[in-house]
């Protein structure tokens, strides 16, 4: 049990030290294998240029306005501002992300792209969301499921924020079969 | 993380009407383009892969699911 704690904590920190470290995201060569020219024109060049996700949540989401959405690990707010786009004014859509340094760019870039009324980015661990209980219609997320060392905890969390009937759209990545253990054991293959 | 071991996790929290859809390979060279995944990983992944994996070393999905009313 404590081993497997402390490798949690390992797992976390590094996800925090590459997340804390890099200089930009994907950028648009990535955006654009994953977004419409529709989408990516409703986001401001900055979120496009920080987006990390691997697939488009918002897309499948069917988000309606007046709901309040959940992103959870929002990063550079493409995905929260394009679900912003989708509820509207009447509705509200909140970022959730542990680092401080992206949550700030996600409010820059809600100012930029004129949604910051009903966007906000709050700082927080996916595994312990400051949050209250049954206060989301919708939780997206893109990517970020699999950095945490701790799912289910994190899958708990979510259900616990949804209110009943609400629904979750996740994008990430799964393997199946197993990777060379030079691969599966690297660091940086959790944090990506 | 394979796809029932996500599917599984959804069911364990509780969640209902879990569908997993929307299925795109993921590669190496894609994972090259993100800056999380250092360049000496990147390397291992080309070394120890198989050429005909290199391709296809993940699949990224959409994973919707709700929780029942």
């Amino acid at each position: 049990m404590a081993r497997d704690l402390m490798f949690q904590r390992e797992i976390q920190q590094a996800v925090r030290q590459a997340y804390g470290a890099i200089a930009g995201g994907a950028g648009e060569q990535v955006a654009r294998r994953l977004y419409s020219d529709q989408d990516l024109s409703e986001v401001p060049a900055g979120a496009v240029e920080w987006a990390l996700g691997v697939g488009n949540p918002v897309r499948y989401a069917m988000l309606q306005p007046g709901q309040r959405v959940l992103d959870v690990g929002s990063g550079g707010g493409i995905d929260t501002i394009l679900a912003a786009r989708r509820v509207g004014s009447q509705g509200e859509a909140v970022g959730l992300d542990f680092l401080e340094e992206m949550c700030a760019r996600g409010r820059h870039h809600a100012v930029q792209a004129d949604v910051e009324r009903w966007t906000r980015f709050v700082q927080g661990e996916m595994e312990d969301m400051p949050l209250p209980d049954q206060s989301v219609d919708v939780v997206i997320s893109n990517g970020v499921l699999n950095l945490s060392a701790r799912k289910s905890r994190a899958l708990a969390e979510i259900f616990r924020v949804l209110r009943p009937g609400g629904r979750i759209c996740m994008a990430d990545l799964t393997v199946e079969g197993e990777l060379p253990p030079e691969v599966a054991g690297d660091q940086s293959a959790w944090a990506g | 993380m394979a796809e029932r071991v996500f599917a599984g996790k959804l069911e364990r929290a509780g969640f209902a009407g879990i569908w997993v859809g929307g299925h795109r390979p993921f590669g190496i060279d894609e994972a090259a383009l993100y800056p999380l995944f250092t360049q000496e990983l990147i390397e291992v992944m080309r070394r120890t892969i198989p050429a005909g994996r290199q391709g296809h070393v993940a699949t990224g999905v959409i994973v919707k699911a709700r929780r029942p009313g």
